[in-house]
């Protein structure tokens, strides 16, 4: 009735999962009485969970990475304790738990943090940056971002129910296979790997047709900002890659559920097939995240630099380059596995000329800054700080782009300390400044500066001190994932570790008290113009928060930097006070087909990970049905009508005269 | 992608998209296709098995046909056309085909490779 779950799937015998998922699971609940108590279900029902609007999607989004960073973070600082005490001793996780924490903290980084924090600005703010109204399939976003949740959810009920992968975050056969894993954990990886991977190959699918289809009149491909460009390369890289993975792991599971011989030992498997495959998705993932982040820093430097992004058209090129060099690199993650020195050699030098585009991107970031006159506000902070950092992961790439080089570092900490300074300096920075940067879009209000930058500090610090040590421990030979280990030399280095690990989880600290503080004094920190930080690209053109239909008009774009332009061209011909002629605006209605598709898709995902075949049944078909629901619908538009439109829009244009007024007087 | 292209962008359709074609023109276009993929597959067919020609030329015969046939999907089926309204179209199918040859062409030249340099362990032994 049950497949193979019974009452020995919850660990008993281990407090700490069992304690941490009873903290959560009692918060939850405490969360959703109050929210039923006080009457907020309908709100919540009606404005988020059925919201087809890009800006709540995004903004769902990136609380989903948030909480999720929370947990990641926390597996992070139980590693570093037990590398900082297990030195001569078990320290304080048995090894069969602390497998299963280096595994999930991969996991939970790659797929349920980083990847949402930037599907997430890239929802919140590209079509705004294009003048559209939504993107293109405002309800498959929906879908797509309930799927990560599944995702994501599954992920944190392997905790309590069941166990997680001890494998890594890759999962490499044959220790994923069924005879080495043959419990549950590696299925939970794989099933809520292949339902988030959905949701993010619609996100993909989604945000590449608005960026070539959906922009405003006379945004055409060399006007867009550089947000847009990134976005666009980053979401065809994930339109391409993420098929591999849902492939690699179809037969993986495969192996695993019908005793197929894909990457078995026997029967004409071929582990190392896996490996490759993995990677052909895992390099270009990498680019997917940190390209996304490279577009959030041109247009935070070009914005607090007071000047037009230098050598635009270099960094156009530069991206759709890194685009398709990001396909020719993989290798570089397996060069000790056996290919012969042609194949490393075309492999190691591919990875050393994808820094090239890489450094171009640097040197116009540089050249933004020269001569502008800079202000320091904290989007621009964790800019600078991320030039500085990732210039040194980035260096470090180059080195273990060398194959002999690699012999030496390969799964050692400094390879840990290498793609932690260029994802944590590159992807997180980024994400971190988009954050602060479009908060006041989003919110309507500005976080507090003084936290923020606290914040940065602290984080920026933390992670210096926790990181160049790993550099300096995987130099004297310390490999990655250890439990345990009996080597002097490497101690002090693990404690200096975990010192920064302290710091920088003050950084974290810092950033929920901005939250906390930015929230109380909203009234004191309210963007009433709707462009707070002298923009230059389409999201400050509206109010903050835009209204539902983001612009009453399509704007009309003449040049690069348009909204800039638009200031500039308001200041010299003072702006029209003639009232505009308002038109009715159609846009979709909410629909629950995202939520309830996902609903349908956990019972299936857990089903299929305790063999339990009736409910996988009932899960798909429920699945099946809400898709057929919705695309048997009738009225899927409604209409905002015009006086309503004008009432909105005439509220932001008010302000905005007003600070034009005064900027004319000065 | 100058400004060129993008007042051809305007007019750019998706696939699925009704084009500027009578019902008439569309089903006579359905109908040449549908003929055209049915004698390349039935031409496969024959070669494989016929000795009519040159033994060794039916491999290569047998994949310029299977070229020919997604030629043949690609026009009468998914509508890509060389004309200004399908930039987007044709600039996604030669992305989708760069990364196609460039995964696969990589995969079978590393797989290759690594079973040359890690053979089994009783080919090892025979080696030596």
């Amino acid at each position: 009735m049950l497949g193979k779950l019974d009452w020995s799937a919850i660990p008993f015998d281990q407090p700490i999962p069992l304690a941490a998922g009873g903290v959560v699971l009692v918060a939850i609940l405490a969360v959703l009485i109050w929210v039923v108590v006080k009457g907020h279900l309908p709100y919540l029902w009606d404005e988020w969970i059925t919201s087809v609007d890009h800006k709540r999607i995004g903004v769902m989004y990136i609380l989903l990475a948030s909480v999720m960073l929370l947990r990641g973070g926390s597996d992070a600082i139980m590693m570093r304790i037990q590398q900082a005490v297990a030195f001569q001793s078990q320290g304080y996780l048995p090894p069969e738990h602390y497998n299963q924490i280096f595994s999930a903290h991969g996991t939970i980084m790659i797929f349920f943090v980083a990847m949402p924090f930037v599907i997430g600005l890239m929802n919140l703010i590209v079509p705004l940056q294009l003048g559209v109204r939504d993107v293109a399939f405002p309800t498959l976003n929906s879908v797509g971002f309930w799927l990560t949740a599944t995702g994501a959810l599954l992920v944190n009920v392997s905790l309590v129910v069941g166990e997680f992968a001890r494998t890594g975050w890759l999962a490499f056969p044959p220790l994923s296979g069924l005879s080495y894993s043959p419990g549950v954990g590696v299925d939970y990886y794989a099933w809520s790997l292949q339902i988030s991977g959905v949701g993010t190959l619609v996100a993909g699918i989604n945000l590449v047709t608005t960026v070539l289809k959906l922009r405003t009149r006379g945004m055409n491909y060399l006007r867009m900002p550089m947000f847009c460009w990134t976005t666009l390369a980053s979401n065809l890289l994930i339109v391409a890659a993420f098929p591999i993975l849902t492939a690699t792991l179809a037969m993986l599971l495969l192996d695993r559920y019908l005793g197929f011989h894909f990457f078995t030992n026997e029967a004409g498997g071929n582990v190392m097939m896996f490996m490759n495959l993995i990677w052909a998705w895992g390099h270009p993932e990498v680019y997917i995240l940190v390209l996304p982040a490279f577009g959030i820093f041109s247009e935070v430097v070009s914005t607090f630099s007071g000047k037009a992004l230098f050598g635009y058209r270099s960094m156009v090129l530069a991206t759709m380059a890194i685009c398709v060099v990001s396909f020719m690199v993989w290798l570089h993650h397996f060069f000790t596995m056996g290919a012969g020195p042609n194949v490393n050699a075309i492999f190691g030098i591919a990875s050393m000329i994808i820094a090239i585009p890489t450094g171009v991107k640097i040197y116009n970031w540089l050249f933004t800054m020269y001569g502008g006159r800079i202000r320091f506000a904290t989007p621009m902070l964790w800019s600078v700080g991320f030039m500085v950092t990732f210039i040194i992961g980035g260096l470090t790439g180059v080195l273990v782009a060398v194959p002999p080089a690699d012999f030496m570092l390969h799964n050692s900490m400094f390879l840990v300390a290498h793609f932690h300074n260029v994802i944590i300096g590159g992807v997180l920075f980024g994400a971190f400044a988009g954050f602060e940067y479009w908060f006041p879009k989003a919110f309507g209000f500005r976080l507090d500066e003084r936290w923020g930058k606290a914040a940065f500090w602290f984080t920026f610090t933390g992670f210096w001190v926790t990181f160049m040590p790993l550099y300096i421990a995987g130099m004297l030979g310390m490999t990655r994932r250890l439990q345990h280990y009996d080597v002097a030399a490497w101690r002090p280095w693990m404690i200096v570790a975990v010192i920064g690990m302290a710091v920088l989880s003050i950084g974290v600290i810092c950033q929920i008290m901005q939250l906390v503080v930015s929230i109380r004094n909203r009234e004191a920190l309210r963007d009433r113009t709707g462009d707070p930080w002298d923009g230059r690209s389409l999201e400050w053109a509206t109010s903050s928060p835009p209204p539902v239909f983001n612009f009453a008009f399509h704007p009309d774009v003449r040049g690069e930097d348009a909204y800039w332009d638009m200031k500039v061209r308001a200041q010299q011909q003072s702006l029209e006070h003639e009232d505009p002629e308002y038109h009715d605006i159609e846009m979709p209605r909410n629909s629950p087909t995202g939520f309830v598709c996902a609903f349908f898709a956990t019972i299936m995902g857990f089903a299929l990970i305790w063999h339990i075949w009736w409910m996988v049944i009932l899960g798909g078909l429920g699945a099946f049905a809400t898709f057929v629901v919705f695309a048997w619908r009738d009225h899927d538009e409604y209409v905002i009508p015009a006086e309503e439109v004008a009432r909105i829009d005439r509220v932001n244009l008010e302000e905005r005269r007003s600070l034009v007024s005064m900027a004319g007087a000065i | 992608m100058t400004d060129q292209t993008h007042i051809h962008g305007e007019r750019d359709l998706a696939p699925g998209q009704d084009e500027q074609h009578s019902v008439g023109e569309r089903i006579l276009g359905y109908v040449v296709g549908l003929a055209l993929a049915l004698l390349l597959t039935a031409t496969s067919f024959f070669i494989a098995g016929t000795d009519l020609v040159w033994q060794p030329s039916i491999p290569v015969a047998l994949i310029v046909l299977a070229i020919a046939q997604m030629g043949v999907h690609l026009v009468f089926f998914l509508h890509i056309t060389t004309g200004p309204d399908n930039t987007n179209n044709v600039l996604a199918l030669a992305f989708g085909l760069l990364v196609v040859f460039l995964v696969v062409g990589g995969t079978v030249w590393i797989m290759s490779n690594l079973n040359a340099n890690m053979p089994p362990m009783d080919q090892i032994m025979m080696r030596q």
